[in-house]
């Protein structure tokens, strides 16, 4: 019996401490009337070696006590997917940042093969860094949720409803509308708003946040920036403050199902406002010189200032293309309604 | 353990999983305490882990399928459960599911 005491007492320690004296209790009595059992079918008592014997057999007491505690998961079934989607997107947008990054740096400091196998032997680094903070916030998504597992998981509290929602879903894409957005959805697009705010507050104190090891460049070159880059950068600060309210309204209003597609046509056409700013710098100036006596670097500045321009242009032309194209839709759309309403 | 007997015991397991659940319900029409109830089962061919077992009683009377109460038998204190209301409605339909399956599966045969 003092074996069995022992063992149940290493079992209580790793039980939930609010039902571990009844976890406990109906434990022992199961135990000790199975123990019982085995004595009567021997014919004699066990001696420690059988109890020792028998005690193994049952497991573990961390594993007995496992058993007892709730399934846990640091990413549930119904996020998973996802986290493994956004994941390999995130690995490979930071691939491809670090990458760029460190090609700058490299060509642009003149470093040797040493920096390039550095680099390289850094990227996993990087990478597993990245992917511990994004699995830490799908790990608190997760918490989150099961909290308010019924918002999180759309349909799952429907029941028996599901086929009626897949097919109203699928319709609707029949119908060119898209799919209701999730509370998930909802949240996560604030999180990553809130993200992107402070990292875009974050990099004018950190310039390395945006370049990268690429932000040492900035002390070493001759150039600068021009004033109207602060307009551009506070322009789109405020943007995405405006998103981020956009988004805080609707979790609040219960609202987030909307997809806001006129909200959207505004979203497009406000963000061509930063653009504008850079294209009407006054004299397409958009870098200087620290030193404006260094004539040396003016034939380059004038060279940065005219490709950096026409980049922007190109970008402005795409975006109003983009612009175009959901105003064409939207149009397209009114019109198809108009027609199915006749 | 060969990975085809690895993917055969998960397979088992899977399979047994829903089983458990079933067969603990129909035991438990008639009242037992944790250990009585494994013996029972067994005795009918159905063996159970105690450490699957116990923590699946505790679950299910979670869920509201099983009632239970302490009561003294033998000079010992032990817990007895039994099905509820609710639980003796749901074994009803898991039955009848089960015997869906079982239908299924003999024509499928």
């Amino acid at each position: 019996m003092e074996m069995l005491d022992r063992y149940l007492q290493a079992v209580r320690r790793h039980l939930p401490w609010r039902r571990e004296d009844d976890i406990i209790a109906e434990l022992r009595a199961n135990l000790e009337a199975q123990l019982e059992d085995k004595e009567a079918e021997l014919g004699h008592k066990l001696t420690g070696a059988e109890v020792e014997a028998w005690l193994k057999q049952l497991g573990s007491p961390i594993q007995v006590a496992a058993r007892y505690q709730p399934q846990q998961y640091l990413i549930g079934p119904a996020l998973f997917p996802i986290y493994r989607f956004l994941l390999r997107m995130v690995m490979g947008w930071c691939a491809v940042i670090y990458t760029i990054a460190s090609t700058v740096e490299i060509v642009s400091r003149g470093l040797g093969p040493d920096a390039s196998v550095r680099a390289v032997v850094q990227l996993p680094w990087v990478l597993f860094i990245n992917a511990a903070v994004f699995t830490l916030i799908f790990a608190i998504l997760e918490r989150t949720g099961i909290k308010v597992p019924e918002k999180f998981v759309q349909g799952a509290a429907i029941g028996n409803e599901w086929p009626q929602a897949a097919v109203s879903s699928h319709l609707a894409q029949l119908d060119g509308r898209k799919k209701p957005k999730t509370y998930l959805q909802a949240v996560l697009e604030l999180v990553v708003g809130w993200i992107v705010l402070v990292w875009l507050l974050l990099v004018p104190h950190y310039p390395f946040l945006l370049m990268g090891p690429g932000a040492i460049y900035l002390k070493v070159t001759p150039f600068e920036l021009a004033p109207v880059w602060w307009t551009f950068y506070w322009c789109v600060v405020v943007l995405n403050m405006m998103e981020l309210a956009w988004c805080i309204i609707d979790l609040l209003q219960d609202r987030w199902q909307d997809r806001h597609p006129r909200r959207h046509m505004i979203k497009q056409a406000l963000d061509l406002l930063p653009l504008l700013i850079v294209l009407a710098a006054p004299g397409r100036v958009l870098f200087a010189l620290k030193n404006p006596a260094d004539t040396a670097h003016a034939a380059t500045l004038a060279q940065i200032n005219m490709w950096t321009y026409r980049g922007f242009a190109v970008i402005a032309a795409i975006t109003i293309l983009q612009l175009a194209w959901t105003l064409g839709r939207m149009g397209v759309e009114t019109y198809r309604r108009r027609l199915a309403a006749q | 353990m060969t990975l085809a007997e690895n993917l055969f015991e998960n397979l088992r397991l899977e399979l047994r999983r829903g089983c458990l659940t079933l067969a603990v319900l129909a035991q438990l029409r008639q009242e037992h305490y944790g250990y009585t109830l494994r013996k029972a089962l067994a005795a009918r061919g159905m063996e159970i882990d105690e450490n699957t077992l116990y923590p699946l009683l505790r679950r299910l009377e979670a869920q509201g399928l099983l009632t239970s109460e302490w009561r003294e038998e033998d000079k010992r204190n032990k817990r007895f459960y039994k099905l509820s209301a609710d639980g003796h409605d749901i074994f009803a339909r898991l039955l009848k599911e089960w015997n869906d399956i079982n239908t299924a599966i003999t024509n499928l045969l």
